[in-house]
């Protein structure tokens, strides 16, 4: 059924524990020898055979992920946001800690999904600064918008429904920020992921055309008219290939607006960023 | 009590006149009241510079009435207490008397029991060198041209306060053993029995307080109050010493657990077929570095090994190192970011949209020593590289510990020296059942229970055997 080998023992031990973990309600006085449950027994069972049996994602399972210090919540036909993607929040922080102008100004995260981007970077803007974040799915806009709930941060991180850059049109030469992680896997590569991931996570989130660059390219195009001069730019790509396609692309297409254009590394190594400024 | 005392005696005119021309007229205001206060209450009181004292210089005038000239630096410079009648702790010692029972209501069994309680600790504080350092430390202190280097001057002044804050304590309780002897001899001699029952419901109080001090002074490292890292790593010898690994991990996971401490595994590599390579537990808690550093080095274990067909013995060895984390952020190592590698651990394939993951450990290699430290235990990457951050902190701030005090080795001595290689324990559970210290020969005869993280005894033999070890310390 599944070409992967699925799950080490290790890592569903771990799960457990953070199932369990999340499950028991924390007990006002310790010691009485009982523990109250979210959730019955027997539709835990369900919800573990869910993880073994279907190889459903664990974070959908427990309803949410931990991801830097936030915890986002999660359910089928949002993307579950990776620890990969942390990253763009700290070269974020990296920028505006040099320019407090950016920190002040208006930011946007386009393919929010759960909202993580936006609300880690929502965090990290001071009083004047604001993010939008916008999505295509309805379902995901309506997480992000729960997520930036939870978290309290109405007044900073607006949500709005939409393709790409097409909700901004208001926002257009003013951003001091854009960030992305649009789908980047080429199609042809769709059928073979993880079980977790291609029989469970919206396909929406994942799939970038042919080559997997059809939303970035259109990204980069569009971040030139989006972004004020000074503005910053940080994408998340697939990986070398496309980084470096990226990079040629914005430094040697004739009306090239950007510059300090470059790849920064995941902690794997992965050429996983593109960064760069607005002219 | 002594404030009571003092309240009570001034209403009787005969015991007025006594203690006004007694030497410790002057300081008799500012005796801090140990029996009073709670444990906490003193290892605050010996932590923080100059303690709970409201006013400093109260502190310095008891010894520059005496000796004026000295400016500052007679502060420490300690006379040697004693009674109207000239008694001192040291004498009430050489005088043996019998110390019998809490219950006899003998006052020279409580006094006598207090003086050795007070010898004993000064001996733990390594009193004769906590004198010299903090004679260098004033001496230090009292340059004008110290606050050019805010950084060191700052370690200065903390360990002059928290040094003075112990002989300050030390010298409070010894002054108030003598004022009490005072106190009820002259209660004796003006036939006062109220006040003479009080003195020696003071003394046996002092009694009780005693013990308590004697074990705080053996946590009187400036590290100890801190929290630390266990970290355990199986020696040579495949399963057989993997599995002997997390039996002393779990040794120290119920250890914490018992004494109320909070248990993180912040690390863990399995075996392939049972046990751990290695792994890192975070213990949360008052004084649980002050007591896990005395588990520094190799545990042995002999048994016949379930993972051996042959039904053979086996002996098998698991190495324990134990870090402190530093709770005061400047007395840390500055980590230099660009001496960072950090990267993901077992990571592999494409990684990103591809990957649903739920381990995002995270490894951070310190370059220029080599140190490294990873956490895979948390739920997301960001707090993985924060605890291993900490993990790499708490090990480059053991490692500067252990230079520095081989700098100074007169004044600290390291229990943490230890090398890996040191062997100090043995658990032998075939042919017989034994666990034995072989840095005190301190021993039982129950594995299980020591297994079980009944470790208190061994620990508590290690620190006081090591502490009570040098003749030389004591004042």
């Amino acid at each position: 059924m599944e070409t992967d080998n699925g799950p080490e023992v290790s890592t569903l031990c771990r799960e457990i524990q953070w199932l369990l973990q999340d499950v028991v309600v924390e007990a006002e006085q310790r010691g009485e020898g009982v523990v109250k449950l979210r959730a019955e027994m027997d539709q835990l069972y369900i919800l573990w055979n869910q993880r073994i049996e279907k190889r459903k994602p664990f974070q959908y399972i427990v309803g949410c992920e931990h991801w830097r210090d936030l915890v986002l919540c999660v359910q089928d036909g949002v993307l579950i946001p990776r620890p990969e993607t942390e990253k763009i929040v700290e070269l974020v922080e990296e920028v505006v800690g040099k320019d407090e102008g950016l920190r002040e100004g208006l930011w946007a995260d386009l393919g929010t999904g759960s909202g993580a981007l936006a609300i880690a970077i929502g965090k990290v803007l001071r009083t004047r600064g604001k993010v939008i974040a916008t999505d295509l799915s309805p379902i995901a806009a309506s997480v992000a918008e729960f997520n930036v709930k939870r978290h309290g941060l109405q007044d900073k991180v607006e949500i709005r429904q939409g393709s790409w850059l097409e909700p901004l049109e208001d926002a257009k030469g003013k951003l001091a920020g854009l960030v992305s992680n649009p789908p980047y896997i080429p199609s042809g590569q769709i059928s073979g992921l993880q079980a977790e991931v291609g029989k469970h996570e919206p396909r929406l989130a994942l799939d970038g055309g042919e080559n997997g660059m059809d939303d970035l390219l259109h990204l980069c195009e569009g971040a030139a008219s989006m972004l004020k001069p000074g503005g910053f730019f940080a994408f998340e790509t697939n990986g070398e290939n496309q980084s470096k396609f990226l990079v040629n692309f914005m430094q040697n297409c004739p009306k090239s607006k950007f510059q300090d254009v470059r790849i920064v590394a995941d902690f794997a190594g992965i050429e996983r960023f593109v960064t760069g400024f607005c002219q | 009590m002594a404030s009571h005392l003092l309240k009570r005696s001034i209403r009787n005119p005969n015991i007025k006149k006594h203690l006004f021309s007694s030497t410790f007229l002057s300081s008799i205001h500012q005796i801090p009241n140990p029996t009073n206060q709670n444990s906490l209450d003193l290892i605050a009181a010996n932590t923080c510079s100059f303690g709970t004292t409201k006013n400093p210089r109260r502190i310095h005038q008891n010894y520059l009435v005496k000796i004026q000239s000295f400016s500052s630096q007679a502060a420490v410079t300690t006379d040697e207490l004693q009674t109207t009648d000239g008694l001192t702790v040291d004498q009430i010692t050489a005088n043996q008397w019998p110390i019998l029972d809490e219950t006899e209501g003998d006052w020279k069994s409580h006094a006598s029991a207090v003086a050795q309680s007070i010898q004993l600790i000064k001996k733990r504080l390594q009193w004769k060198k906590l004198v010299m350092r903090l004679q260098m430390l004033t001496i230090q202190l009292n340059k004008p041209d110290l606050w050019d280097d805010p950084v060191h001057a700052g370690k200065i002044s903390r360990e002059h306060g928290s040094l003075m804050g112990k002989m300050k304590e030390v010298n409070g309780f010894e002054r108030e053993l003598l004022e009490h002897i005072d106190m009820l001899k002259l209660a004796r001699e003006e036939n006062d029995g109220e006040l003479e029952l009080e003195s020696l419901k003071a003394l046996l109080k002092m009694r009780r307080s005693a013990k308590e001090k004697e074990l705080k002074a053996m946590l009187a490292g400036e590290h100890d109050p801190c929290s630390c890292f266990i970290e355990v790593q199986a020696g040579a010898g495949g399963t057989e010493s993997m599995d002997w690994a997390s039996m002393v991990m779990n040794m120290y996971k119920s250890w914490g657990q018992r004494r109320g401490y909070g248990v993180t595994v912040v690390d863990e590599m399995a075996g392939e077929v049972a046990g751990i390579k290695r792994a890192t537990i975070k213990v949360d808690g008052e004084y649980a570095f002050g007591y896990a550093k005395a588990e520094v080095g190799t545990h042995r274990l002999v048994r016949i090994s379930p993972f051996d067909s042959g039904k053979r013995r086996h002996t098998s060895f698991a190495a324990v190192a134990v870090t402190p984390i530093l709770g005061d952020v400047s007395a840390q190592v500055q980590i230099n970011e660009s001496d960072l590698r950090i990267e993901r651990f077992r990571s592999g394939g494409a990684g990103g949209q591809h990957a649903n993951v739920t381990d995002s450990a995270v490894r951070i290699v310190h370059i220029p020593t080599g140190v490294t430290a990873c956490c895979q235990n948390e739920r997301s990457q960001h707090q993985n590289k924060a605890m291993a951050m900490s993990v790499l902190q708490s090990r480059l701030d053991q490692l500067e510990m252990a230079r520095q005090a081989q700098m100074n080795a007169q004044h600290t001595q390291s229990l943490t020296d230890n090398s890996w290689g040191n062997q100090i324990r043995s658990y032998v559970l075939h042919p017989y059942r034994m666990v034995k210290d072989l840095r005190t020969n301190y021993e039982v005869s129950d594995p299980d229970s020591v297994l079980e993280g009944d470790l208190d005894d061994f620990i508590l033999s290690y620190l006081s055997a090591f502490m009570d070890k040098d003749e030389d310390d004591m004042s």
